[in-house]
């Protein structure tokens, strides 16, 4: 069931409306009601992947009990590894497996021996990586003495399978997500009507902006070598504004939905093509993943406190983690790394936290200095997407090198250039309302709020004509769905 | 939560009528490429406007040809005159089973025929039938079963281009329009056939494919035959040639075969006749006039022995 699918569209109504007004006496019932909704949901894609959800919510349901209830530290660091490796052991399994023995495969290949690696033919469960990672973090926190282990099933459950959140994040912490989940939710009009306004906002991005764009990025990926340099860095661009739309459109619809609900979610996007550098990117670009590996990777590994080395090491290791939590393939890999290239002066030089405000607060305008820096940040983002978005290493390097040739002065010429003209006005007018409302938790969280209601309502009324008018004709599911 | 409800609702329904009004504006104001959901064309290939306006000419005919281009391109009322057989062609581009039920729902009474051959083609019955109904819609009248048509299509094209159709058949916008004879190569033959200007193929390599028939669309063939055998009229199915190199793409065409057989009296005619790829056919679907000729005389060679 996506969220740009008219059964979600009929399913979110029936549980809202239950959840206010038939559950709405009692905090058990309105939980219980969001795990039944968020397990019918989450069936939707394949009811069989429903019993490893459950498993794996059981699993740390107990070893987070086990934990707690521990007599001495070595019990507790029993159960604690035991969840780990189950849980890790599972992302390896459907996820990694094929690709280390492939790999391995490979690899001994290129020694001379040829090998038939054994893989499996199993499908990558919806949002494994996701909920996986929920629950790492709880049994984490537990063993860390951050919070003490939640006894009752429903809330927990609740906690790692809330439906807005399950398939693709934001990566939620228990400290934040649980102790709402257990205290009494009350309709709140004005946060209802905002949840309203961020899911109109979401719907935007991800069917006018992401999905127009996929048209052309795919078009262009998939017959790269027909096209000049020019050609494939305009493909690059619409990939760039694809996997933007796609992913913070779907963030949007998870925390206005949320919100219906009376549940904040943690937020994922602060508007990164504004970002002046690397750093100020990564805190704005699926920050509830970038703080997961800060908070539970980077800082155990030492952080940025040791020496030059360790910085090295640590920052290298985060970001290739990242880039392979992604998928397994090592275009993900190179993603990564080559951001972490992109990063490490800017530790090394201590100015990685040179840009923590927002661009150009309270201005209408950036200054040349700012606009210039977002400009070489989004190239070198540009960049990057090239290997994120390339089925393999070949094909990335084959893209690279047709872009710096002679052939990037030439003109770009690929099928239905001129109909992608009405995509290349919608980018640069999604990019003006961006840049007005990037002080916002949203772009339009606050356009138009002084404005008489007839015109703000219209306002939103254009949004949803624009929808209508530029939805393509088959619905296509978000990116991150296969993470 | 009273006043959230309300808010809601007055909001749904004032963009509701926002959305319609806007329709109205960009399909009659706004250039093609901002309006991609908004396919109203009147006149579109395969003269339609033409056929639909002839209909009233052709009252009680002794055949009714239905089908997709292939019909419209592929049975010449002018060759089964001259075998002493009145006919009218209905065929439409892509149309799907979906399509063939709304034409037949508006004009079998009028058509009123003796026998219905229709024209079965594997994709028609794979499609999402968007195309068919785009060209319905504008190129025939909009009433409830233009809506019924639409829900069954279910897509946004097929949505915002039938709301613009109710608002040009409500302001009578294009009333005045008359749709050229001569169209590029076509040409509009009174009784429904289009004969192309003659040209010819060089036959490609196709994919294999298999025929993978949509669930909703043999619903509503089902139930077309259905309402042909309830109103006593007899019913050919037929498979129209196509080039061998597309032909033999199908991996699984005699499932198709006993499939329609199943249905009563079917022919394939890619197994009857021996066409030339490149002599018969002027691209990888349709053929030309000389392919043509071939095909409606084996054709009304089945329909005489038949008779028989």
């Amino acid at each position: 069931m996506l969220f740009n699918s008219i059964d979600f569209a009929i399913f979110l109504p029936i549980v809202f409306v239950l959840y206010w007004f038939v559950a709405n006496k009692s905090l058990k019932l309105q939980n219980a009601l969001l795990l039944v909704s968020s397990y019918f949901f989450y069936s939707c894609w394949d009811w069989r992947f429903l019993f490893l959800l459950v498993f794996s919510t059981l699993l740390d349901f107990f070893t987070g009990l086990k934990m707690q209830d521990a007599l001495n530290h070595s019990k507790k660091k029993f159960w604690f590894w035991l969840s780990i490796i189950v849980n890790l052991g599972f992302l390896g399994i459907f996820k990694y497996y094929n690709f280390f023995a492939e790999s391995f495969a490979e690899l001994l290949g290129g020694f001379g021996f040829k090998v038939n690696p054994w893989t499996l033919s199993v499908i990558l469960p919806v949002g494994i990586s996701f909920y996986t990672f929920h629950g790492l973090s709880y049994v984490i926190d537990i063993y860390k003495n951050r919070i003490k282990a939640e006894r009752n099933f429903v809330d927990y459950a609740v906690f790692v399978s809330f439906f807005p959140l399950l398939v693709a994040g934001p990566i939620e912490r228990a400290t934040h997500l649980l102790p709402q989940i257990k205290k009494q939710r009350h309709f709140d009009y004005l946060r209802a009507v905002d949840g309203l306004r961020q899911i109109l906002w979401g719907l935007f991005k991800k069917i006018v902006i992401a999905d127009n764009c996929a048209e052309y990025a795919n078009h262009i990926f998939n017959h790269s070598a027909d096209y000049s340099g020019s050609t494939l860095f305009v493909g690059a661009i619409f990939f760039t504004f694809q996997i933007y739309g796609d992913f913070s459109g779907y963030s949007d619809i998870a925390l206005g939905t949320a919100r219906l609900f009376g549940v904040e979610l943690l937020r994922n996007f602060a508007y990164p093509y504004f970002s002046r550098d690397i750093a100020e990117f990564w805190r704005r670009w699926h920050i509830s993943l970038s703080s997961w590996f800060r908070d539970y990777l980077y800082i155990p590994l030492g952080g940025s406190k040791g020496g030059t080395w360790m910085k090295v090491r640590n920052t290298f290791i985060i970001f290739i983690v990242s880039g392979f939590w992604h998928g397994a393939n090592w275009t993900f890999i190179i993603w990564g790394a080559l951001n972490a290239i992109y990063f490490l002066p800017l530790l090394l030089t201590n100015n990685n936290r040179n840009n923590m405000e927002i661009v150009a607060q309270g201005k209408l305008m950036p200054t040349l200095k700012e606009f210039m820096q977002m400009a070489i940040t989004f190239a070198l983002t540009v960049f990057a997407w090239i290997f994120f978005r390339a089925e393999s290493l070949s094909h990335a390097i084959q893209i690279i090198s047709q872009i710096f040739s002679s052939s990037i002065f030439s003109l770009p010429h690929y099928t239905d250039i001129k109909k992608s003209v009405a995509v290349i006005v919608l980018v640069i007018a999604f990019l003006l309302v961006e840049w007005k409302g990037r002080e916002q938790q949203y772009a339009i969280a606050y356009i138009g709020h002084k404005w008489p209601r007839i015109t703000r309502w219209a306002f939103y009324a254009l949004i949803v004509f624009a929808i209508g008018l530029f939805m393509p004709s088959v619905e296509s599911p978000f990116i991150y769905f296969q993470f | 939560m009273k006043k959230f409800l309300n808010t809601l609702l007055i909001f749904t329904l004032s963009s509701a009528v926002f959305y319609v009004v806007m329709i109205l504006f960009f399909g009659r104001f706004v250039h093609p490429v901002f309006k991609p959901s908004i396919n109203y064309w009147k006149g579109s290939y395969g003269h339609l406007h033409s056929r639909v306006a002839d209909i009233n000419n052709y009252k009680n005919v002794d055949v009714l040809f239905l089908g997709s281009s292939h019909a419209y391109r592929g049975f010449d009322t002018r060759i089964f005159e001259e075998a002493g057989i009145r006919s009218f062609n209905l065929g439409s581009s892509s149309q799907t089973p979906t399509q063939t039920k709304i034409l037949l729902d508006r004009y079998l009474k009028t058509l009123n025929p003796k026998l219905i051959i229709y024209e079965v083609y594997p994709n028609t019955f794979t499609a999402d039938g968007v195309e068919s109904s785009l060209d319905l819609i504008a190129n025939d009248k909009n009433d409830l079963n233009s809506l019924k048509m639409a829900f069954k299509v279910n897509n946004v094209k097929t949505y915002n281009t039938l709301i613009y159709g109710y608002w040009n058949d409500l302001l009578g916008i294009d009333n005045s329009y008359k749709e050229p004879i001569e169209k590029g190569d076509d040409k509009y033959i009174p009784g429904g056939f289009v004969e192309r200007k003659i040209t010819y193929y060089s036959p490609k390599k196709y994919e294999k494919t298999k025929i993978a028939i949509t669930d909703y669309q043999l619903k509503t063939f089902n139930e077309i035959v259905s309402m042909i055998k309830n109103n006593h009229i007899d019913l050919i199915l037929v498979y129209a040639p196509i080039p061998k190199a597309n032909y033999s793409s199908y991996i699984n065409t005699s499932y198709f075969d006993s499939l329609m057989q199943s249905y009563g009296k079917y022919y394939n005619f890619n197994e009857m006749v021996d066409l030339n790829d490149s002599l018969d056919f002027y691209d990888s679907h349709h053929l030309n006039q000389n392919g043509v000729k071939i095909f409606d005389h084996k054709l009304i060679e089945v329909l005489k022995h038949n008779k028989k």
